[in-house]
């Protein structure tokens, strides 16, 4: 069903009053607390701060309301929302700057990654491992990271291609790349 | 056994990341099985991705509640309302529960995308001459209510739950048994469900219980 945002209630000769159709708004909520943190995670690996972060994010979801208002596809919405948000990261100047300084660095100094290791030495190797694999990721092409990220969060190769307007084939070529750059850094 | 080739890299990783054409798999599925050395590397596929995952989780905070509310602002701020036309008042003002509705009411809006189909085929629901008739839509019984335009179609209709107050039903003819005294008193109202036409115009109402 289209339906506005807004529905009148009318009666005849009785003034006229509307009701707010909250399906809409509902719905991008909906998205917003199953796909705000992929989409962050994403967002943030791709160098944008956390400030421009949030900005994207808020933007990238009201434009999903208008895309619902407008009657617009709602086959694949998860892809679409990964596309807004990366249109809107290359968009904004400070976008696709950061190489090194990305999201994990302070995670890393602040000793936050769990590894579950059973002795110190494990859990010292495997954080040892995390920060060589994070320094790597910084290292791959800018398309071999976004694949992987986007892989990562779970998008189907067809889902990443239509993020990046790329062929389905690069997608995989990327993603194989990548995987065997950082194999090479373990 | 003979081994003619070993999967590729390219292979390994698809068939992890569910990627294969039908043709693929089925080279897949032949070989894997029988090969220690590809299901050793398979392995390492699947080890890689883990951790490139664990990576990109790490350090990114779980939820930003007050960007939530952020955006709840700004979706609110964001949609358009439509002009009001200049139309007179009437007697059905007393339907109170129209007026200041607003948002406690609307946080219970139920919509319900699926009756234009039902109603269709119940094109006399709105009947005037019927008033006590009830119509169903998707299981839920409906009383119609009295201005109903019949003549309108019904295309696209919402059932939209809220709190009417008991005297606004009575002035719309529709009465129903209060459970208890207090249920009659006229700032009483109750939960109902609302059929709402296309044309904004309420079709039924559905009573759901005694505030
Ligand atoms: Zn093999």
């Amino acid at each position: 069903m289209q339906s506005g945002d807004v529905i009148a209630l009318r009666v005849a000769g009785w003034g006229t009053e509307y009701l707010e159709d909250t399906s809409h708004r509902r719905l991008v909520l909906e998205y917003y607390d199953r796909e705000q943190l992929p989409l962050r995670r994403y967002l943030l690996c791709l160098g944008v701060d956390q400030e421009n972060c949030r900005e994207i994010l808020q933007e990238t979801f009201l434009r999903l309301h208008q895309h619902l208002l407008a009657g617009g596809d709602q086959t694949n919405l998860r892809a679409w929302l990964f596309r807004v948000a990366h249109n809107l990261a290359r968009n904004s100047q400070t976008a696709f700057h950061a190489s090194r300084t990305g999201p994990l660095a302070d995670a890393m100094t602040a000793g936050e990654l769990a590894s579950g290791g059973a002795s110190v030495e494990d859990e010292l190797l495997a954080k040892e491992r995390t920060v060589r694999l994070h320094r790597a990721m910084q290292e791959l092409s800018a398309a071999q990271r976004e694949c992987l990220v986007l892989r990562s969060q779970g998008l189907k190769y067809r889902e990443i291609a239509g993020v990046l307007n790329l062929s389905t084939s690069t997608v995989g070529e990327n993603i194989q790349r990548g995987l065997e750059r950082l194999k090479d850094v373990l | 056994m003979n081994v003619p080739d070993h999967l590729t890299d390219d292979l390994l990783v698809r068939a992890f990341d569910d990627e294969l054409s039908d043709r693929e798999e089925i080279l897949v599925n032949a070989h894997l099985p029988g090969c220690e050395g590809c299901r050793q590397r398979y392995g390492a596929v699947r080890q890689l991705s883990g951790r490139i995952e664990s990576v990109i989780a790490a350090g990114v905070p779980d939820a930003l509640p007050n960007d939530r509310d952020a955006l709840v602002e700004r979706l609110e701020a964001a949609h358009v309302r439509p002009a009001p036309l200049p139309v007179g008042r009437s007697a059905l003002r007393s339907f109170r529960w129209i007026g200041p509705i607003a948002a406690a009411v609307l946080l219970a809006l139920l919509f319900v995308p699926r009756l234009a189909r039902l109603l269709s085929e119940n094109p006399t629901t709105a009947s005037q001459d019927r008033p006590s008739a009830t119509f169903e839509v998707d299981g839920e019984t409906f009383i119609p209510l009295p201005y109903s335009n019949p003549d309108l179609p019904m295309s696209a209709p919402h059932i939209v739950e809220m709190q009417v107050p008991v005297a606004s039903l009575a002035s719309a003819g529709v009465m129903f048994e209060p459970v208890s005294n207090e249920a009659m008193a006229s700032d009483r109202s109750v939960l109902a469900d609302v059929l709402v036409g296309l044309d904004g115009q309420p079709l039924g109402v559905h009573v759901l219980s005694v505030e």
